[in-house]
């Protein structure tokens, strides 16, 4: 065992219906911890108790071990002085945690002046290297605003350990990045182990903790489920919960219903010649899509490369430049969309119950058919009285689309519908959706940036990202008659 | 490194700066035109006979009669249609002639110097006063949303808002004039003259700041990139120079410019009460005596000092808030 950097014994986190089962972890240097869990697993809560950042409310006890220092956990007030200079934070979504209105160098080089103590001079030569080094030369004058979301993952990087802290804590550094991202995080967060300090991370994202390996941990409603190396404990789960949470992975699920709809159907939705530029850049042009009913199509391709266009321009949402669009015959409440943040798409005010029956007065819909679809979606009649914020996001997201197929769509266009839920949360959403549009003869676009999600689910996919590449190889973009995957 | 960020930040600051100027200029020429009109348009409907109101600002109220009424409408052509005394003004304007005052007979450009120097000096010495106030205090009680501080300083923002300026400046004259004596009720020329109305006018301007400030400070102290301050290890006194201050100091000074209005309101109805001889005491008695160019004259002067209030507002925002300048 090499040098010990971080050590916690018998951990506990209480309070506001939390409990946190004694938790105890050893990182040496160059060691690398990882905490796996879905939402509500407590693993996040386990790294604020750490840094001593836990919400209000929350208690914690125990004792931590930092680079040779005793701590009780309860006393968070003496571990502020480490923050920044043993302990560091990767925060969660790094482009809101950087200052929106401070430049990115400026805000390493403070971090290199104030917490490493370097002169003026020394910190913006520290910083210009931070930034050769992590390949973002031409970044150091841009504001958050204007960074990518790997970028400012880079910048929030180097900003947190330009302190030189030998203990790194990760807090879902992938949440909401796209899979070639994804594999940069992973690449930045092997450099502190390399430089022999130790690295915890918290993920939901089973590929991140396989690629980081190291020790694993399972956890699930604060109780450790299973712990080993990742190799291990990845590939041959000993729990019934292991098995489940690593049969959760897209590459894993099980085939979707097939599609039963007869060959010759008229498709929903046909789109020629679809051309769109934005700001001055070619999205895509000589587009051809068509969407028959029932039938899965995912949607691929890089952040900005007008994915979301592409919906809103088929839905009737935004104009195109060139080419037509023919939808089936029917109403245009046939046409709908599925949105990415669940929280975000319901008013946060009301009571659910009220927000279904707004939309059924609202439309003239058949009340009876809520019950039974809740049912389906394995949705308890008693989550009705709650408020949007006040059930769980896969829950959230079930209700959308309980909201979506009460106008009975033809067309529906899912825009990351499951990105921001947990794995085994993710696949049940998706199993339920296909099936459902399957039933439905409910024609669905389903945007991803996992491309194993897309190949499992879908029947077939359309690349967009090179304007002039839409119809390469990649884009399986068919001609127009439909037949059957 | 260094001499590069040096030869760059002129440039940044500038950008952007053109077009702003511009618009605001463009809007100080419709602000000017409009308000002349509507000026003129009411001083023409209100009812009465304007010719004898405006002999009586000359003569007095009991010298007047309608000898006098109609000696005065022949010499301003009152009895003229309305059309070509307004295109007389309008082309006067363009020419920047304000005319002359009905009443006195002076230029109201003259008039009008003289008085503004006074409001003006009333007006910032009360928007100091209110930024001593109100944003410190703002700060303070959003640092700890909930506090006693915070429901303290809410409960007297709301009531000092409420209250109209009037009531203010007679509380405050009943307190420090009447019961204690410490400063006069009324009247211009020492300093311990501008204290009441200064103060009445930015008590109310501290009430609104403060809790524009504390809403600001309690998003800023939420948000990821303060908490990521803090654990990055600036603490808590740099996290609050260094992110928090600009961050919640934007909508303070943006939302100053909507204040500017309660401002130039509240200098028309505190003058008159502490016979304070500026701008909106003058546009009061130019009302009460028909006094068409020199209401016009006041009324386009506080409309251009509107715009170029907010215009300085939109310069210092453009200066604290570097996502403006790409824009």
């Amino acid at each position: 065992m090499s040098h010990p950097l971080l050590q916690a014994t018998d951990l506990t986190i209480q309070g506001d219906g939390v409990t946190i089962a004694p938790f105890s972890l050893n990182l040496g240097s160059g060691e690398r911890l990882t905490l796996l869990g879905e939402t509500g697993s407590g693993k996040s809560l386990i790294a604020q108790a750490i840094m001593g950042t836990l919400p209000r409310g929350l208690t914690t006890s125990g004792e931590l071990l930092i680079d040779g220092t005793r701590y009780a956990a309860a006393d968070v007030a003496a571990r502020r002085t480490l923050w920044g200079r043993r302990l560091a934070l990767l925060p969660q979504e790094p482009w809101h945690a950087l200052d929106p209105t401070m430049r990115a160098a400026a805000q390493i080089t403070e971090s290199h002046r104030h917490v490493a103590g370097l002169a003026r001079a020394d910190a913006r030569q520290a910083t210009q290297h931070d930034l050769t080094e992590l390949g973002l030369e031409d970044a150091g004058g841009k504001l958050p605003g204007e960074l990518s979301g790997g970028m400012a993952q880079r910048v929030a990087f180097a900003a947190a350990s330009a302190g030189g802290a030998p203990i790194v804590i990760a807090d879902e550094p992938t949440k909401g990045l796209d899979a070639p991202r994804r594999d940069a995080v992973v690449e930045l967060l092997a450099r502190t182990p390399r430089a022999g300090g130790a690295l915890l991370t918290i993920t939901h994202d089973i590929d991140v903790a396989r690629r980081l390996g190291g020790e694993v941990v399972i956890l699930r409603q604060g109780q450790v489920v299973e712990r080993g190396p990742a190799q291990q404990v990845l590939s041959d789960p000993q729990t019934e919960y292991g098995r489940r949470l690593l049969g959760a992975e897209p590459s894993r699920w099980p085939a979707p219903p097939p599609l039963t709809s007869a060959a010759d159907a008229t498709p929903v939705v046909t789109a020629r010649g679809l051309a769109k530029s934005r700001g001055g850049r070619l999205l895509f042009q000589d587009l051809d899509v068509s969407v028959g009913p029932g039938e899965i199509v995912g949607v691929v391709g890089p952040s900005g490369c007008g994915k979301s266009t592409l919906g809103d321009m088929l839905l009737g949402l935004a104009s195109c430049d060139a080419g037509e669009i023919e939808h089936a015959p029917g109403h245009r409440l046939g046409l709908q969309k599925l949105y990415q943040d669940p929280p975000a798409a319901f008013s946060s005010h009301w009571r659910l119950s009220r927000l279904l029956d707004d939309l059924v007065r609202r439309h003239d819909l058949e009340r009876s058919a809520i019950a039974p679809l809740m049912e389906r979606l394995g949705l308890d009649g008693r989550l009705l009285v709650r408020r949007p914020g006040e059930i769980s996001g896969g829950e959230l997201q079930r209700f959308a689309i309980l909201r979506v197929l009460l106008l009975k769509p033809r067309l529906l266009f899912a825009d990351e519908p499951t990105s921001r839920l947990d794995p085994i949360t993710q696949q049940q959403t998706l199993s339920l959706l296909v099936e459902l549009a399957r039933e439905r003869h409910c024609g669905v676009m389903l945007v991803s940036h996992d491309p194993a999600l897309i190949a499992r689910v879908c029947d077939r996919q359309l690349a967009l990202g090179e304007a002039t590449n839409v119809n390469g190889p990649a884009a399986s973009a068919r001609p127009l008659e439909t037949a059957s995957a | 490194m260094t001499s590069l960020t040096l030869s760059r930040a002129p440039s940044r600051w500038r950008s952007g700066l053109r077009g702003l100027l511009l618009q605001r200029l463009f809007q100080a020429g419709l602000v000017a035109w409009m308000v002349g009109t509507l000026t003129f348009v009411l001083t023409r409907t209100l009812p009465g006979d304007m010719a004898y109101r405006i002999a009586a600002g000359r003569y007095g109220h009991d010298m007047v009669d309608s000898a006098a009424a109609e000696a005065v409408r022949a010499e301003l052509a009152l009895d003229q249609p309305a059309l070509g005394a307004y295109l007389g003004w309008l082309w006067d304007l363009l020419q920047l002639d304000l005319g002359r005052s009905l009443v006195s007979g002076e230029p109201v450009i003259h008039e009008l110097w003289h008085q503004l120097g006074h409001s003006l000096g009333l007006a910032v010495m009360a928007v100091l006063l209110s930024l001593l106030i109100g944003p410190p205090l703002g700060l303070l009680a959003g640092r700890k949303p909930a506090g006693l501080l915070d429901r303290g300083s809410e409960l007297a923002a709301s009531v000092l808002r409420a209250l109209p300026p009037f009531a203010v400046g007679l509380l405050l004259i009943m307190l420090f004039s009447v019961a204690l004596g410490w400063l006069p009720a009324a009247g211009h020329g020492r300093f311990a003259h501008s204290v009441l109305p200064a103060l009445t006018l930015a008590l109310a301007l501290a009430a609104v700041s403060s809790r524009v400030a504390r809403n600001a400070m309690a998003e800023v102290s939420q948000s990821a990139y303060y908490a990521f301050s803090h654990t990055k290890g600036l603490g808590a006194r740099l996290s609050f120079l260094r992110h928090g201050l600009r961050n919640a100091a934007l909508p303070v000074v943006a939302y100053l410019g909507v204040q500017f209005v309660y401002l130039i309101e509240g200098v028309v109805v505190v003058e008159t009460l502490f016979a304070w001889p500026g701008i909106g005491h003058a546009l009061v008695h130019a009302i009460v005596a028909r006094d068409v160019p020199m209401i016009q004259g006041t009324a386009l002067v506080m409309g251009l000092m509107f715009v170029a209030l907010n215009t300085v507002v939109d310069l210092i925002c453009h200066w604290l808030d570097p996502r403006r300048r790409e824009a």
